[in-house]
């Protein structure tokens, strides 16, 4: 089971507790509160202008306002109609919906009725990546805990509203984390993202009006309706409410996660949370928001972590992943890493995206091994160009950014390499 | 601001501009298809595309065919973008040339170079797309990927996976269209590929037309594998004589043979398809089986070669010295239903003049399905029943009962329809004159045997199952010594004296009188035939007396 | 029966959470993968009947999904995360140590049968570094020393 946090709020406070895995443990804690009055007392409406008001905005990614999200789900006469509840983490960089599902399994539960009831969603899938099999443990003991409660199947809670909860594990794939290819695999298919519109909330799983949601997403969910959308707006910045897991690894004396209001600054997060970069050395630099997200430099460190703020630099808070590369990094062999990863997660479907994410793989590999070229350099960037927004979802985007800020903050590093014909940078990790 | 092309119906009409001109179409499922509707994708407007074709399920995946938009940011894939009222397109602008050198450019990265050697040269849509639109040279360093260069699919396909640009029309095809579904894609990313279950072969009634869909040459033919390049061939429009559904086909042409049949499209009939046996039906054209020479049987009974003219004298001489001595009663004529509607008129006029009500026509049956293929295996039977021609068994029963003297048979489909076991039946009449394109055990008892062109030597029309008219047109020029079925009947019937036969053989002109002289036929001319073909003028009439 | 009676029962029933059975494929896949070593092609002609599916469609995912295999592997799956967060923690001459240690290299079994060693793309374990899948259980905070613990523990 994943460790707890290092810095706690409201999502994370019960969970170095192993009693609050467990119903009994959650509901002395206060859990399932807001489900009981809100699903007898609020109508459906009243829930998503709750969260709408509360600017809840998606922590899968994109950062898209959650209230708004369910907005577009038609009217609850057409039924059936799915919540699924994207628990496909694989962001690398990002570890945070892990823990909420390992050891808070019943507040994602709370979360799911209450934006399902929201919706009016009369099922709902948790779609756990394959690897997270304790998580996916976890979460069916759960579902079955609150099956016996009355808290799930018919009448939920003796308010009318009846949901079932679905536990689903993916079978290893990095793009089942893109809405509609999780949706294609829902029902069992390769995992290929669809062409949109039809957006999930007019056609979605099983052809039917779904709405996607990441796992935090609907764990702050409770806690709006808990607490209210104003206590909600009072932590986090203007936009950006509320706040986020934010996951530290790399090159930092203490990586773990942390619970900080959105906006937190990067270089507090870095150097006074994760305890800054460890045997006395320097940033380089750092990804903001997992692989995906463009690097920023050691000099750019000074950002709130909200997605307005960090667009200025370039960059987006996508799953708020952060990994920190001290000054012996050679960004190249970094490069080497992420488009390896792009390579081989590309689900094959669009030409760009197939062929490019192969063809960066294979020029940086040569530029790390010394034989690049200044052309390859400025090819690159073609490259890269050539796939952002030509395809049908947004990995060939997600593969082209990191490696377009690296050239552009780290130019040197690839240029040494072209220049030198070799890999100098002997104190980095290897490959 | 000219208006390009249009449609006729007024239901759901919308105007939309590409390039500056301005098209009315229906609110299509997606721009491209809403542009071939109007026919004129892929001819005024240029849209070039990989993965969407006319007839299978969108995929999206190529994106080749992105195109600008006014008022809407970025490009989008004119495949699956909905055609809106007033939708202004540019499908020339810069950033749309520049997204295409792109996609092309990603495409060819892995793509062999062996151009010299693929069967699909010169009629490649990555030869041609890159030449068109792709940038001159590659900037690609890097080796290019290496897979398996030939896997036997099926009996009819071979799979090159080099050259495969993951379209997956193919795949769609096997699912859709026939169904079912061998082909699908295995792995991810780069290590993607089109691949069958262990075992199991690429062998459905359609599998051929995968070789079609596939824009590059990673699908080919096994039969026409290294026959001829593209640029030799002569293409010429014609219809399978296969069965009564007449899908409409290319015939190429190169070094006086048709090297293959490739289906047409017409929406009307078969779409884009054909089955493979009709593809592969080709090859009965220079079958050493042909009949290329006329016979009469002599003095010793034995069939000697002779000159078509003193075949079609010896013919006319039996038959009217039957007809003088025991009435034209004692006269029959066994009508094809692989001739053309114009050979069928000219003989049933034949008969008419001579004066015999006996006649019939033999159909072979086979299987069927519910997409193409139909139980009559010929192509003109519908036109034939039209044209009045009745089922042969009563005819026969006439011949049992010793009532027929002389006839005159078309084709041998007596036989291969099975209502005769053999020949022997028709031995017991006195003279047996045949004409037909192929041997076969009715010339053990022919007295005349006459040589006819195959469908793909002559002109004419045929009628499907559906009743529709369609034309032929001769992609082989044939032999002075190799006539149509009309024109030796219509020789016959010079040579005979009959009445309102003209000398000289004019289609056209038969085709006129046809029209004139058969009720569902009015209106409908060989010269005045649409290219998809149109369809008998009422559904009743098939006996179709001759006015 | 090349799927047992008691595993069809079981996927049968897990199919009934589906509003159409083909939903429970992965898990279906997942389940005779883990009673028989892989989803040969017998298996997923076996199973496509249930899901409405043709068997090449069934090998088609299973191609598509890293933690399936069509082919027989060892009776313990090692993955060793090298993406970004592990590689910088050295996570990729922890993978060789470990390829030392098992005399196999990244996509081989152990002639015993015993493991099937590979690297896997990330597995949200980032700030735990170097850490490992051994088949469901993550193993985490891991030097070569305790790796080899692990692994010399297997069956």
């Amino acid at each position: 089971m994943q460790k707890a946090p290092h810095v706690t709020d409201y999502l994370t406070r019960h969970c170095a507790d192993d009693e609050y895995g467990c119903l009994r443990g959650f509901e002395a804690q206060g859990g399932y509160r807001a489900a009981h009055t809100a699903l007898r007392e609020m109508t459906p409406q009243k829930i998503l202008d709750e969260v709408r008001q509360a600017g809840l905005q998606g922590r899968g990614g994109a950062g898209f306002c959650a209230g708004l999200k369910w907005s577009f789900m038609p009217a609850p006469e057409q039924q059936p109609s799915y919540l699924v509840c994207n628990a496909d983490e694989s962001e690398p960089g990002s570890f945070k919906d892990r823990l909420l599902l390992e050891r808070a399994p019943h507040q994602l539960l709370e979360g799911i009725l209450l934006a399902a009831r929201a919706i009016g969603a009369q099922k709902s899938f948790i779609y756990i990546r394959g690897e997270y099999a304790e998580a996916a443990r976890v979460m069916q003991r759960a579902v079955d805990e609150a099956h016996a409660k009355g808290y799930l199947g018919d009448d939920v809670m003796g308010s009318g509203f009846s949901h079932d909860v679905v536990v689903v594990r993916g079978a290893g794939s990095y793009i089942c984390g893109e809405e509609t290819a999780l949706l294609e695999s829902l029902e069992g298919k390769r995992g290929h993202p669809r062409v949109k519109p039809p957006f999930p909330a007019q056609r979605g799983a099983f052809d039917r009006p779904s709405t996607v949601n990441n796992v935090e997403t609907l764990c702050h969910v409770p806690h709006i309706i808990g607490r209210g959308a104003a206590w909600f707006r009072s932590t986090g910045t203007e936009k950006s409410p509320g706040t986020t897991l934010f996951g530290v690894s790399g090159h930092v004396v203490r990586p773990g996660l942390f619970e900080l209001p959105l906006g937190t600054p990067l270089d507090e997060i870095i150097f006074e949370h994760a305890g800054g970069v460890a045997d006395g050395r320097k940033v380089k630099g750092v990804i903001p928001g997992g692989l995906s997200m463009p690097i920023l430099p050691a000099g750019e460190l000074d950002v709130a972590m909200a997605n307005e703020f960090l667009q200025e630099k370039g960059s987006a808070l996508g799953t708020g992943g952060i990994i920190v590369m001290d000054d012996r990094t050679c960004m190249v062999r970094t490069a080497c890493v992420i488009s390896e990863f792009y390579r081989a997660e590309s689900c094959g479907q669009c030409g760009p995206c197939r062929e490019g994410t192969a063809w960066i793989n294979d020029i940086v590999t040569r530029v790390e091994r010394g034989t690049g070229t200044a052309e390859d350099l400025e090819l690159l960037v073609d490259i890269c160009d050539g796939m952002e927004g030509q395809t049908i979802c947004a990995f060939a985007d997600a593969a082209a950014w990191p490696v377009r800020a690296l050239l552009k903050h780290f130019y040197a590093d690839f240029e040494r390499h072209v220049r030198e014909g070799v890999c100098s940078f002997s104190g980095s990790f290897q490959l | 601001m000219a208006t390009a092309a249009g449609v006729a119906c007024e239901a759901e009409i919308v105007r939309i501009t590409v390039d500056g001109l301005e098209y009315r179409l229906h609110a299509g499922p997606s721009l491209l298809a809403a542009l071939d509707q109007i026919g004129v994708l892929m001819g005024e407007v240029d849209i070039p595309h990989y993965c969407w074709h006319a007839k299978l399920s969108s995929d999206g995946s190529c994106r080749l065919c992105q195109v600008e938009i006014d008022g809407q940011t970025g490009l989008q894939t004119a495949c699956n973008t909905p055609v809106r009222d007033g939708m202004i397109v540019h499908t020339r602008s810069e950033a749309v040339v520049r997204a295409r050198q792109t996609v092309l450019e990603f495409l060819m990265l892995n793509h062999p170079l062996d151009c010299p050697v693929c069967d699909q040269a010169g009629e490649c849509k990555l030869q041609d797309y890159a030449w068109r639109y792709g940038a001159p040279n590659s900037r690609s360093r890097e080796p290019r990927r290496k897979l398996e260069k030939r896997i036997d699919l099926g009996p009819g396909v071979v799979l090159d996976r080099e050259r495969c640009i993951l379209c997956r029309r193919c795949v769609r095809f096997c699912r859709e269209i026939p169904r079912t579904g061998e082909l699908a894609v295995f792995g991810r990313g780069d290590r993607s590929v089109i691949g069958l279950f262990p075992g199991v072969q690429l062998d459905n009634a359609y599998s051929m037309n995968v070789v079609d869909l596939c824009p590059v040459g990673a699908l080919t033919s096994r039969d026409f594998r290294c026959k001829a390049r593209a640029w030799q061939l002569e293409s010429v429009e014609g219809v399978c004589g296969g069965c009564a559904r007449g899908c409409n086909i290319w015939l190429d042409v190169a070094k006086g043979e048709v090297q293959r049949y490739r289906p047409r499209r017409n929406d009307a009939v078969n779409d884009t398809w054909m089955c493979d046996a009709g593809r592969l039906s080709y090859a009965e054209i220079a079958r050493s089986d042909r009949l290329d020479k006329a016979w009469i049987r002599n003095q010793e009974s034995v069939l000697e070669p002779v000159s078509v003219a003193s075949a079609i004298s010896e013919a006319a001489r039996m038959l009217a010295g039957l007809v003088a001595e025991k009435g034209a009663g004692v006269i029959a004529g066994i009508a094809s239903p692989h001739a053309t509607n114009e050979d069928l008129f000219a003989f049933k006029r034949l008969l008419d003049e001579i004066g015999t009500e006996n006649s019939g026509l033999a159909v072979p049956h086979g299987e069927a399905d519910e997409l193409l293929i139909c139980a009559e295996k010929a192509a003109n039977a519908t036109g034939a029943r039209a044209i009045g021609f009745e089922d042969a068994r009563s005819l026969l029963e006439r011949i049992r009962g010793g009532g027929v003297d002389g006839i005159v048979i078309l084709g041998h489909d007596i036989l291969t329809a099975g209502y005769l076991d053999d020949e022997t039946l028709l031995g017991k009449i006195d003279s047996v004159i045949l004409i037909d394109t192929h041997q076969s055990s009715l010339m053990r008892v022919a007295q005349v045997v006459l040589p006819a062109r195959h469908l793909a030597e002559k002109a004419g029309t045929l009628t499907n199952c559906d009743r529709r008219v369609q034309r032929v047109r001769p992609a082989l020029a044939a032999d002075s010594e190799l006539l149509t079925e009309g024109e030796i009947v219509h020789r016959l019937a010079l040579a005979l004296g009959l009445n309102g036969f003209e000398a000289g053989y004019d289609l056209p002109r038969v085709s006129r009188s046809l029209a004139a002289a058969v009720p569902p036929f009015a209106g409908i001319t060989i010269e005045s035939l649409p290219s998809d073909g149109a369809q008998l003028v009422s559904d009743g009439g098939e006996k179709g007396a001759v006015r | 029966m090349v799927i047992s009676k008691a595993i069809r029962d079981q996927i049968e029933a897990e199919n009934a959470n589906y509003p159409r059975a083909r939903g429970g494929l992965l898990a279906a896949l997942h389940r005779v993968q883990r009673e028989y070593g892989a989803i040969t092609p017998e298996h997923a002609t076996a199973l496509a009947p249930i899901f409405d599916m043709t068997a090449v469609e069934v090998l088609a995912v299973v191609s598509f999904y890293d933690m399936l295999s069509s082919q027989p592997a060892g009776r313990h799956q090692v993955r060793v995360c090298t993406n970004l967060s592990c590689s910088l923690a050295g996570a990729r001459e922890f993978l060789r140590e470990i390829e030392n240690h098992l005399g196999i290299t990244r996509g081989e079994t152990s002639a015993d049968g015993r493991i099937t060693l590979g690297h896997e793309a990330c597995l949200g374990a980032c700030a735990n570094a170097p850490m490992m899948r051994v088949d469901d259980r993550y193993y985490e905070d891991l030097d070569t020393e305790s790796a080899r613990q692990v692994l010399d523990a297997l069956d």
